[in-house]
């Protein structure tokens, strides 16, 4: 990895690339120019990791311009009720939003609506999110809710469905509720039958690997975890001097990234976060072997895999550091990128499979559902104490209509929330190597139909899945605590959550 | 007094009706309260009712299920001494205060020392070395960041290709050397701080006392250590407890160069409050250690005040 190949991720850089595309606006350059230059306050700062390793590859045209009649006639007549309204959604920055940013103007023309998207660092997602429910604010009219914390806002948020029947006058003509992806809804957007929003974002591990290198030492594509290690280790004995490695994994300590790939490695190993009788399931016997599974893949890892997020592991693929991946589908379309080191060389394969069977959902616990693909989905949330629920509801079913989510597709290559878009022409006709390309959606889609997997539903996951949890992570892989014992760091993780679990009452 | 309050004299010597404002008046009074009120209300407002809000919320217990605070008192400051993540935060931050002071005073004397000259070009040299205080310190830490990269940092690279160091442990990544990767930069930011100080107190110094030395014989060395460092201990303490109070909240640094980690192990106490504030959104909890560095942050001081005989 060259340093100018990483100094792209930085704010600068990427914002002037972006403006020397014609990505981003003049006037959107100079605010965040204005906002390296002066503000660089360490919240600022804190947008330059972190975020999602998105390229988008070109600015929509004309989004609404395949908006059907009936819909732009809704917008115009209905949305234009509320003209002048400002509406503000804060979000991590997610491809489908980053996209929604760029394209949420032509909303605007239409209905007359201004929307204001405010693009932050997950966790400051979650503490404004917090503050505004807290308060019951509505300073937010829309949330960007991760998976995890779809338990703890389900009762700030209006069930959208409901909304839509209840309210005829503000539906959009069309809509298709039942075109969005079954899994996704039931997994992402429903908590005790609730529907606190609508799918938005479906990022989900997928296996992802070097043909090139696989081919070269006669290795065949992995199917499961005993393969994926064997295949790890040979080459990484074999091209270590060359400097590829076997993996490379997003091990970052006290970050959510290294909790989603303990929480895959566990399930993987047949195990569970928690029990059904709501106790912390890590400790036992098949969550120490995914832990101690994790630890061994370290070993033909590049070392600075502890110290990176998504961000970082996409970078060890994009620049041909590593040979095998289980991770986000989402770095595909950038692996393809024109400034990529392996355009081409990377091929999708579907999640690997355990070897001793899964857990059932049955002997989980707080809604887990252990399976093969772990999914870091998001929902799109309207605030139950908005200000202009009204205004947000009409953006809230334009952004998620079948053209819109088809067309952030488009853009970015990354997996819809609607069955259409998968089987959209337009989309079909990019799955073929170039930017933004769609290739992997097949795989994807099979993943999020059959072995999609989500994290427990609960209040405190919010918490425990971005500090505790990783944090005591992070001190066994770094060797801070626990003397490389997996069952050492377990035993930890079990008491703090227990107790945790124990004091709220749950 | 209550005559006074009924009718009163304008500075022109008309009559002025009671309870109504006169700014001439105002502006002309010779007490103080007009001078103090504005000064007061920026202090009350933006630094006595936070602390006592942060006060507020650290009194009541948040049920992270039903998002309600009630007031329990005890609830945070017991469950603060049980947590062993706040005494390592306590360990690492007086490591790092005092590692940095250290080295900061250190090489700030001896850059002082040898920027205080009037021979040419020294002024520029003196100017040169402010250079690094007028960079933010996010901008700072990811510089040093990117530096430092286990991968392709220039820093890491060098120490890799002099043998110094294995590229198998990346210096923040590994838990025994990410503290000294931030102190890093926080020397190079924070020394010239020290140097315009130590600088100051040297042109300060009486030069009478210097030749009498010189004309008695005595070396440099010993005219340093008899002479200079004992006329300079009061700026030296006092720069010490500037520098120090700054450096017991330090932040920025740490969230953008390793957020606390790896593990605990650079994690001190501010920013394992700002941990438990914005991903557990547990607020009384964060204002409690908050309070904590506050308290911790008073004794020291004092401590160092009465110790070293600090005079303001």
């Amino acid at each position: 990895m060259g340093f100018k190949q990483y100094d792209k991720q930085t704010f600068i850089a990427d914002s002037a690339a972006a403006f020397a595309s014609r990505r981003i606006t003049k006037r959107e350059f100079l605010r965040r120019m204005g906002l390296a230059g002066i503000g660089f306050s360490a919240f600022s700062m804190a947008m330059l990791g972190n975020t999602r390793p998105f390229r988008n590859p070109g600015l929509v045209s004309r989004a609404n311009a395949a908006l059907p009649d009936d819909q732009v006639k809704f917008l115009k007549e209905v949305g234009g009720q509320f003209k002048g309204a400002r509406i503000r959604y804060t979000s991590e920055a997610t491809p489908p939003t980053v996209v929604l940013n760029q394209i949420k103007n032509e909303f605007t023309d239409l209905t007359g609506i201004e929307v204001e998207v405010e693009i932050v660092p997950l966790e400051q997602v979650l503490a404004k999110a917090t503050q505004d429910v807290q308060g019951q604010l509505g300073t937010y009219d829309l949330y960007y809710l991760d998976q995890s914390w779809v338990a703890t806002f389900a009762p700030d948020c209006v069930d959208p469905v409901e909304l839509y029947n209840s309210n005829p006058d503000l539906a959009m003509p069309g809509f298709d509720w039942d075109d969005f992806s079954e899994p996704l809804v039931e997994g992402l957007a429903r908590y005790n039958g609730k529907l606190v929003g609508v799918p938005f974002d479906i990022p989900i591990f997928v296996l992802m690997y070097r043909k090139d290198l696989l081919e070269k030492h006669g290795i065949a594509v992995p199917t499961n975890y005993e393969e994926f290690t064997k295949a790890a280790h040979a080459i990484y004995d074999a091209e270590k001097a060359n400097g590829v490695f076997g993996t490379g994994l997003q091990a970052k300590s006290g970050h959510y990234s290294l909790e989603c790939d303990w929480t895959q490695a566990v399930w993987g190993h047949g195990g569970s976060i928690f029990r059904p009788d709501k106790t912390f399931a890590g400790n036992d016997e098949q969550g120490i072997k995914g832990l101690e599974w994790y630890q061994d893949l370290l070993t033909v890892a590049p070392p600075n895999s502890t110290a990176a997020t998504w961000d970082g592991q996409f970078q060890m693929m994009q620049s041909g550091q590593v040979a095998l991946v289980q991770s986000w589908d989402e770095f595909f379309p950038g692996l393809d990128a024109d400034d990529s080191k392996v355009k081409g060389l990377w091929e999708p394969a579907k999640p690997l499979q355990s070897s001793v069977g899964l857990r059932s959902v049955s002997e989980a616990g707080f809604g887990e559902i252990p399976n093969l693909g772990h999914q870091g989905g998001s929902i799109m949330g309207l605030s139950a104490y908005s200000k202009n629920q009204e205004a947000a509801w009409i953006f809230m079913q334009w952004a998620c209509s079948k053209e819109i989510m088809t067309q952030c597709t488009l853009a970015g290559g990354f997996a819809p929330m609607r069955e259409s878009s998968f089987a959209d022409e337009r989309v079909k006709a990019k799955a073929k190597v170039m930017p933004g390309t769609t290739r992997h959606l097949d795989i994807v889609k099979w993943t999020i139909d059959n072995v999609m997997a989500s994290e427990p539903d609960m209040p405190l996951w919010a918490g425990l899945s971005t500090n505790e949890i990783p944090t005591e992570l992070g001190k066994l892989l770094t060797g801070q605590a626990y003397g490389g014992s997996a069952k050492a760091c377990m035993d930890a993780v079990a008491k703090i959550v227990d107790s945790k679990v124990k004091e709220a009452e749950l | 007094m209550a005559e006074r309050m009924e009718i009163s004299i304008a500075g022109d010597g008309s009559m002025r009706r009671p309870g109504r404002l006169n700014l001439r008046h105002i502006l002309s009074s010779e007490h103080p309260l007009p001078w103090l009120f504005p000064v007061t209300a920026v202090l009350i407002a933006f630094g006595v009712y936070p602390l006592l809000y942060a006060l507020w919320l650290s009194l009541h217990k948040r049920n992270p299920v039903t998002r309600l605070s009630v007031f329990d008192p005890d609830w945070n400051w017991v469950k603060i001494l049980g947590d062993e993540r706040v005494w390592n935060a306590i360990g690492n931050t007086y490591l790092y205060t005092g590692i940095a002071i250290f080295v900061e005073l250190v090489l700030g004397l001896a850059i002082a020392l040898l920027l205080d000259s009037d021979r040419k070009g020294y002024g520029v040299l003196r100017a040169l070395m402010t250079l690094p205080l007028v960079v933010p310190p996010a901008v700072t830490g990811m510089m040093f960041l990117l530096m430092l990269d286990g991968s392709f940092g220039v820093l890491s690279r060098t120490l890799y290709a002099l043998g110094l160091w294995s590229p198998a442990y990346p210096i923040l990544a590994t838990s025994s050397t990410a503290l000294f990767g931030i102190l890093l930069a926080d020397i190079w930011q924070w020394t010239p701080f020290m140097v315009l100080i130590m600088m100051a107190g040297l042109r300060a110094l009486p030069k009478e006392p210097f030749e009498a030395a010189a004309i008695d014989g005595a070396s440099a060395t010993q005219a340093f250590f008899r002479l200079t460092l004992p006329m300079l201990s009061r700026i030296i303490a006092l720069a010490v407890l500037i520098r120090g109070v700054d450096l017991f909240r330090i932040y920025d640094y740490i969230k953008v160069m390793t957020e606390g980690g790896p593990g605990t192990a650079t994690e001190t106490l501010t920013a394992y409050a700002g941990t438990i504030y914005f991903k557990n959104a547990d607020f009384p909890y964060a204002s409690t250690i908050a309070l904590l560095t506050l308290i911790l942050l008073l004794i020291t001081s004092a401590m160092f005040i009465k110790i070293f005989k600090v005079r303001f």
